[in-house]
C-alpha cells in the first residue's frame, strides 16, 4: 500500500497554547486511522491541517504529494474540493437546500453538477426516498447520512471525520458506522476522529493525542 | 443550471430580511423613476411652453434689431430702415427643420387711419397664430397670405376706430392707399395691440416697396428644442447667410436654460440623495445577512468554494434584488410621477420609457455598492465557523 498522508513534527499553536507539539505519523491508502484523545487534545485542529482548514505554525502535512502547509489560499481551496471529504459532527448542511442540492453543492465547487450521480449517492446512503427533503425535515441520522453522500460525492482521496457519530443515537450510529465499513471496504482512506472507544476498534489503526503529542500509536 | 438553483433557494431562504431590502430598492426607484419622468416630461414641456412665448429667432440687415433699441423684436415692434431683400425668405426655407413652427418675415409703415397714425406690419398672416400661440382673436384668422382684402387690428385699434370683424378700415401711407375688411381682433396683451395686421405685399404696396424684389425689414422664426439646439440652429443660419445677423432672442432661450438647469440641478441632488440613503438601507440589511451567512460561508469553503464564486452567488441576489426593486419602482414611479405632475404641476406627465433601464441600472449599482459587508466574509475561516466559535 502507498502513503498517502505522512505528517512530520507537525506544530500548530493559538497564541500561546501549542495544539500540535510535534506530532509524526503517516496514513497508508486505504487505512481506517481513529484519532483519539482527550477534547483539547489537538484531535481536531490536525484534521483541519490535513482537510486544508487551516495551517500549521511549522512541520510537513503531505496528502497525496501536497503538502497542505506549502499552499496558499487559492490552492488550499482546491485541495478541498479535490483532495478530502469532510463529515462533521454538527452535519453542517445548508438548511435551505434540499439533500440533493446538499449534495449538488459539493459537485458545484468540485467542478459541475451531475443530479443523476448525486441520487446513487443519496441512495447508496439509504435515502432514496427522503432526497427532495430539507435538513429540517430529516433526523439526525439521515443528515449525516446526507453529510456521508456530500464527503463520498467528488471521489476524494481521503475522508475526514471529525467525531460523526457524536450528535447520534445509538441506532443512527450504527448506520452510520456501517456506511463507514462499508466505505473503508470499498478502499477510501479514513481519517475519523471520535471519543468513543468502541468506535475506535473498528479502525484498522488508533492514534491517542494527548496535549497536542502523539501519546499512543496502536 | 445548479447556479439559478443555488441563486432561487438564497432568495427564498432571506425573503424576510430581503423583502426590507425590496422595499428600501422599490422605494428609492419609485421616487428616482418618478423623478426622472418629471425631469425629462417638464423639460420637453417647458420648451414647449417657452415656444408659446413667441418668436425665438430673428433674421435681420446687420444691427437693425437693435437701432430699434429692443432686442426682444416681438412682432409689431417698428424698425430701423434697413431692409433685406424678401429673396433671403427662399434661402431660409430651403434649411427650414422639422423644429421650425412658424416663420414670417416683417415689414413696418407708420401709415395713417382716418388722419390718425396707425402702425401696420405687413407679414404672413397665416404664421402669426403659429408665431405667437398666446394671442387670442376675436373672429377668423387669415389663412392664405395672398389676402390682400382682409387684415388683422390688434384690440386698441378696434376701440379706437371703433372696429368689429367685418368692418373697413382704410389705410394711407404717402397718397397710396389700401382699403381692408377685418377679419378678426387681436388681443396680444401687448404692443400689438395698437397695430394693423396686413398680408406683406399690402405692406409693401403702401410703403412702394414690392415687386420681384420685395423689401422686409426682418424675419422671425419660432424654433422646437432647447436653448442649445436652437442656439445651434441659429448658427447655422448664419453660416449660410453671412450678409444677415441670425441671433436666438436671449430673454426666452436664456430663462428657459437657467429655469432648465435649475430644475436639473434640484432633481440630480435628490437623486443622488436618495441613491445614497437606499444603499445605507440595503448595507444595512446585508450587514445582518452577511452575519447569518457565515455558516453557509464556512461550509461552502470547507467543500472547495473559492470566494470568488461564492461572492458570486451572493452578488447576484443583491443584483436580482436590485434589478427587481428597480423594475417594480419604476412603474410605481410612472404612477408617481403621473400623481406629481397633477397635483404639483397641473399637468399630465407622459411616462419615458428610458427611465426604465437608467432606473434599473443605478439600483442594480445600488445594490451591489450596499451589499459592501458580504466582502467582510471573504475572511471568515472555516475551521473557526465549522467548530461553532
Amino acid at each position: 500500500m502507498a502513503t498517502l498522508v505522512q505528517i512530520e513534527n507537525l506544530r500548530k499553536e493559538f497564541g500561546n497554547v501549542r495544539a500540535l507539539d510535534g506530532v509524526t505519523f503517516s496514513v497508508e491508502s486505504g487505512e481506517w486511522i481513529a484519532i483519539m484523545g482527550p477534547s483539547g487534545s489537538g484531535k481536531t485542529t490536525l484534521i483541519n491541517i490535513l482537510g486544508g482548514l487551516d495551517t500549521p505554525t511549522s512541520g510537513q502535512a503531505v496528502v497525496d504529494g501536497t503538502d497542505v502547509a506549502r499552499l496558499d489560499e487559492a490552492g488550499l481551496t482546491r485541495f478541498r474540493a479535490e483532495k478530502i471529504g469532510f463529515v462533521f459532527q454538527q452535519f453542517h448542511l445548508v438548511q435551505y437546500l434540499t439533500a440533493l442540492e446538499n449534495v449538488m453543492l459539493a459537485q458545484y465547487f468540485h467542478s459541475t453538477t451531475d443530479e443523476g450521480e448525486a441520487r446513487v449517492a443519496l441512495e447508496r446512503v439509504g435515502l432514496a426516498d427522503r432526497i427532495d427533503h430539507l435538513p429540517s425535515e430529516l433526523s439526525g441520522g439521515e443528515q449525516q447520512r446526507v453529510a456521508v453522500a456530500r464527503a463520498l460525492i467528488n471521489q476524494p482521496k481521503l475522508i475526514l471525520a471529525d467525531e460523526p457519530t457524536g450528535n447520534l443515537d445509538e441506532a443512527n450510529e450504527q448506520i452510520v458506522l456501517r456506511l463507514f465499513r462499508e466505505l473503508h471496504t470499498e478502499g477510501h482512506t479514513i481519517l475519523m476522529v471520535t471519543h468513543a472507544h468502541s468506535i475506535g476498534e473498528l479502525a484498522d489503526r488508533r492514534i491517542d493525542l494527548a496535549h497536542g503529542r502523539l501519546a499512543h500509536k496502536v | 443550471m445548479m447556479f439559478g438553483r443555488l441563486l432561487w433557494k438564497m432568495l427564498r431562504s432571506n425573503r424576510g430580511r430581503l423583502a426590507v431590502a425590496l422595499v428600501a430598492v422599490t422605494s428609492g426607484a419609485a421616487v428616482i423613476s418618478a423623478l426622472l419622468n418629471l425631469q425629462f416630461d417638464i423639460e420637453r414641456k417647458l420648451t414647449r411652453e417657452f415656444r408659446t412665448l413667441g418668436a425665438n429667432l430673428v433674421i435681420s440687415r446687420g444691427n437693425a434689431l437693435q437701432a430699434n433699441g429692443d432686442s426682444s423684436a416681438t412682432p409689431g415692434a417698428f424698425g430701423s430702415p434697413t431692409l433685406m431683400d424678401q429673396s433671403v425668405l427662399g434661402q431660409i426655407e430651403r434649411m427650414r427643420t422639422p423644429d421650425v413652427v412658424a416663420e414670417a418675415p416683417f415689414l413696418y409703415v407708420v401709415a395713417r387711419a382716418a388722419d390718425t397714425p396707425v402702425v401696420v406690419a405687413g407679414t404672413w398672416l397665416d404664421q402669426i397664430s403659429k408665431l405667437d400661440p398666446t394671442w387670442k382673436l376675436g373672429g377668423e384668422w387669415i389663412t392664405s397670405r395672398e389676402d390682400e382684402a382682409q387684415c388683422l387690428v390688434g384690440r386698441s385699434v378696434a376701440q379706437q376706430f371703433n372696429l368689429a370683424p367685418g368692418g373697413q378700415i382704410e389705410l394711407g401711407y404717402l397718397g397710396r392707399t389700401a382699403k381692408l375688411r377685418v377679419a378678426g381682433v387681436i388681443d396680444a396683451g401687448g404692443t400689438e395691440d395698437n397695430q394693423v395686421f396686413v398680408n406683406l405685399p399690402v405692406a409693401q404696396s403702401l410703403a412702394n416697396l414690392r415687386g420681384p424684389e420685395g423689401q422686409i425689414q426682418f424675419v422671425q422664426l419660432s424654433v422646437n428644442g432647447t436653448a442649445t439646439s436652437i442656439s445651434n440652429y441659429a448658427e447655422k443660419l448664419a453660416s449660410s447667410l453671412p450678409a444677415y445677423d441670425v441671433r436666438p432672442i436671449r430673454q426666452v432661450t436664456e430663462a428657459e436654460g437657467n429655469l432648465l438647469a435649475h430644475t436639473r440641478l434640484l432633481i440630480l441632488s435628490m437623486v443622488l440623495l436618495i441613491l445614497l440613503l437606499t444603499a445605507l438601507c440595503v448595507l444595512a440589511t446585508m450587514a445582518a445577512l452577511a452575519m447569518e451567512r457565515r455558516a453557509d460561508v464556512g461550509l461552502m469553503k470547507a467543500l472547495g468554494g473559492s470566494m470568488s464564486r461564492i461572492l458570486e452567488l451572493f452578488l447576484a441576489e443583491v443584483s436580482v434584488l436590485g434589478a427587481a426593486g428597480g423594475l417594480i419602482g419604476c412603474v410605481v414611479g410612472v404612477a408617481l410621477a403621473e400623481w406629481m405632475g397633477r397635483r404639483v404641476f397641473g399637468t399630465s406627465i407622459t411616462p419615458r420609457w428610458d427611465v426604465f433601464p437608467l432606473t434599473i441600472a443605478m439600483m442594480v449599482g445600488v445594490a451591489l455598492a450596499g451589499a459592501l459587508p458580504l466582502r467582510f466574509l471573504g475572511k471568515i475561516r472555516p475551521a473557526v465557523i465549522l467548530r461553532g466559535k
